[in-house]
């Protein structure tokens, strides 16, 4: 079909800038946005080689792990939850991101997330694969981590759903469970695409196992819709509960520090906070890489830089509260909690958690901050890093003074602490560079769809004005 | 010889489409199908198409989530295994709410996925309008209606097809 020749961008006063460059007919945008998938951009085999190399000190540290047991890292009485429990909230708070921009703001109509979510949801995927490593190899005997969940043992024993713990394994296999159907349901008529664009017969074939063979009937769509839809629906309250579901792994505690009820929601701003720098992160190399400048435009970056200025402003509103209900609250122990986190012994991480969760996203007050993917890059790095020291302070400095000085301890990460955490960094980009090599990491047919929908909306007001 | 054969035309515009699968309708087709690179607006009240069934899918679904889940934790934590925590009660409404909610959500999404591949009666990785090499487009940039006919009314359907406006018009091969 050939398209009218009307633009597919300004439509709208108030979205001044344009959510797709150009007026790019279909098959061009099906062949701009496949041929990372057919010619491999130069880089790949590096960065590939790169994140191979660096998903080794990986099975390295879970090598050493095992072999020798959990006490080669730096845990300890008192300070027994670490690395392992900082990176599992830390990734799966970064998957969330991708969960928000494909349903959340699909259920709000936010066009501009088109573009995006496909390759959000692949973040989402991948990172709550890192997430659920943590607690499985804390495990100390992982092969054993079938006790989590419901059979019928010979011990006649059935797992306590009173605990968070046990509601956490719940909320984090079936969020990445519900992440993959939710992801491959949108990905079908894409590979469909793959397979029908494909240029030798193993990847016509290949692609057309995969895309289940979808022939773009309106009979399926008709299904498809409104499945999507809900599935949409579905994750959004899912979202919210996986990561108030993982705050409750602290808050349902006695801890001092812990044992608050502003977690769930800080925790979940947090999250999305985090996963939308992240998606900028990747977002921002990749756009370039592989010439997605035309389909993830500026006005994506900037309403990204948005969401992270609004959700950074939270989880400032949160650090706030919590000092002021320790302060208010008039319980020793809780003050005594916060002021040891500006005083203490690792006040140094607490105030880069400041600086980056707090300072950095008020430059976003800019518009020239906003738009600027120099900075914005840079930016989306330190927030990454910020919320990570956020974990580390939530975790160690409650744990590493409590109730009795005489139990007070302090904490170290060793080598293989920092070699798992580097791995799972290089196995989430191994992950993701498969993807980017394999999979159109652009929702073609949705922004084939907005495309024809903007035209259709131009074409429609014309006639409307006569 | 399979019983029925597929007539394949590609139209250039969405209203051209719409009119030649109204036609096809009106003349007592009942197995007419369009195919586009993306849903089309209204497609379904062209060909007529009643409810999804996948809404109630969902929530059939969900309700069992939940009713699982519930029985689950009812039966496991204070029937078969009771465990007492301080003397405290052994089916805790409140605690019980995270895993009911996860349960209820995933028994749905896995209705709502499986249901609609078994809809769509996937994977088939096979279908008799694969067999035209231009029906490849159907999933890049073009818009093709399908119809299922009778053998002896094949010719018939497509030249009323070519007549109506078609860019191209094919008889999907027998599969062999």
């Amino acid at each position: 079909m050939t398209p009218p020749a009307t633009a597919a961008a300004r439509t709208d006063a108030l979205e001044p800038a344009p959510l797709i460059v150009g007026t790019p007919t279909d098959r061009v945008l099906n062949d701009e946005l496949l041929d990372h998938v057919w010619n491999p951009k130069r880089g790949w085999k590096i960065l590939f080689g790169i994140a191979l190399a660096g998903t080794g000190l990986l099975l390295t540290g879970i090598t050493v792990t095992l072999a020798r047991g959990i006490g080669v890292w730096g845990n300890n009485i008192p300070v027994a939850w670490a690395y392992d429990i900082i990176n599992f909230v830390w990734w799966i708070g970064i998957g969330h991101a991708g969960t928000l921009i494909s349903a959340i703001l699909l259920l709000f109509q936010q066009k501009w997330r088109t573009s995006i979510n496909r390759f959000a949801e692949a973040m989402t995927l991948f990172a709550v694969v890192q997430a659920g490593l943590f607690p499985l190899i804390h495990l100390g005997r992982p092969w054993f981590a079938f006790w989590l969940f419901p059979y019928p043992s010979t011990l006649g024993a059935w797992p306590n759903f009173k605990s968070p713990l046990v509601w956490d394994v719940f909320a984090v296999s079936t969020y990445l469970t519900v992440s993959f159907l939710f992801w491959y349901l949108g990905l079908i008529p894409d590979l469909a695409a793959l397979r029908d664009a494909s240029r030798s017969k193993a990847q016509r074939i290949a692609y057309g196992i995969f895309a289940l063979g979808w022939r773009g009937s309106a009979r399926h769509y008709q299904h498809y819709r409104i499945g999507y839809l809900i599935l949409a629906a579905l994750s959004t309250p899912l979202v919210l509960s996986v990561h108030s579901i993982v705050s409750f792994d602290f808050a349902v505690s006695l801890l001092p520090g812990w044992h608050t009820t502003i977690f769930p929601p800080y925790f979940v701003a947090g999250a999305v906070f985090s996963g939308f720098a992240m998606v900028l992160t990747l977002m921002i190399p990749a756009r370039k890489l592989l010439g997605f400048e035309r389909v993830v435009t500026e006005r994506h970056l900037e309403n990204m830089a948005k969401v992270m200025l609004v959700t950074g402003m939270m989880v400032s509103y949160g650090y706030l509260m919590e000092h002021f209900i320790a302060w208010y609250s008039g319980n020793a122990y809780e003050a005594f909690v916060f002021s040891n986190r500006a005083n203490g012994p690792y006040r140094a991480i607490y105030f880069m958690m400041l600086f980056c969760n707090v300072v950095v996203p008020q430059a976003f007050w800019w518009r020239k901050a906003r738009t600027n993917v120099a900075w914005l890059w840079i930016a989306s790095i330190l927030i990454n890093v910020g919320m990570w020291t956020e974990r580390f302070i939530i975790i160690v400095t409650s744990l590493h003074r409590d109730f009795l000085p005489s139990s007070w301890g302090m904490y170290a990460p060793t080598w293989v602490d920092w070699s798992i955490y580097a791995g799972t960094i290089s196995f989430f980009g191994l992950l993701f560079l498969l993807f980017l090599r394999f999979v159109p990491a652009v929702a073609v047919t949705e922004v084939k769809e907005l495309r024809h929908e903007m035209a259709h909306a131009h074409a429609g007001g014309k006639e409307a004005a006569r | 010889m399979s019983a029925t054969r597929w007539v394949l035309a590609e139209y250039r515009s969405v209203e051209d489409l719409y009119a030649a699968a109204r036609r096809l309708r009106m003349a007592g087709h009942a197995e007419v199908d369009l195919h586009s690179p993306y849903p089309l607006p209204r497609s379904d009240e062209v060909l007529g198409l009643r409810r999804s069934k996948v809404p109630l899918l969902a929530l059939a679904g969900g309700l069992a989530g939940v009713a699982t889940s519930i029985a689950m934790q009812v039966w496991m934590n204070a029937v078969d295994y009771p465990i007492n925590v301080g003397n405290r009660t052994l089916v805790p409404y409140p605690a019980m709410v995270p895993i009911t909610f996860e349960l209820g959500v995933l028994f749905s999404s896995f209705a709502i996925f499986f249901g609609a591949l078994g809809l769509f009666g996937f994977p088939r990785t096979h279908h008799p309008v694969f067999e035209v090499e231009g029906f490849r487009t159907a999933s890049i940039d073009a818009l093709w209606l399908s119809v299922e006919v009778k053998p002896a009314e094949a010719e018939r359907v497509a030249d009323d097809l070519r007549r109506s406006g078609a860019a191209q018009v094919a008889v999907a091969p027998e599969a062999g």
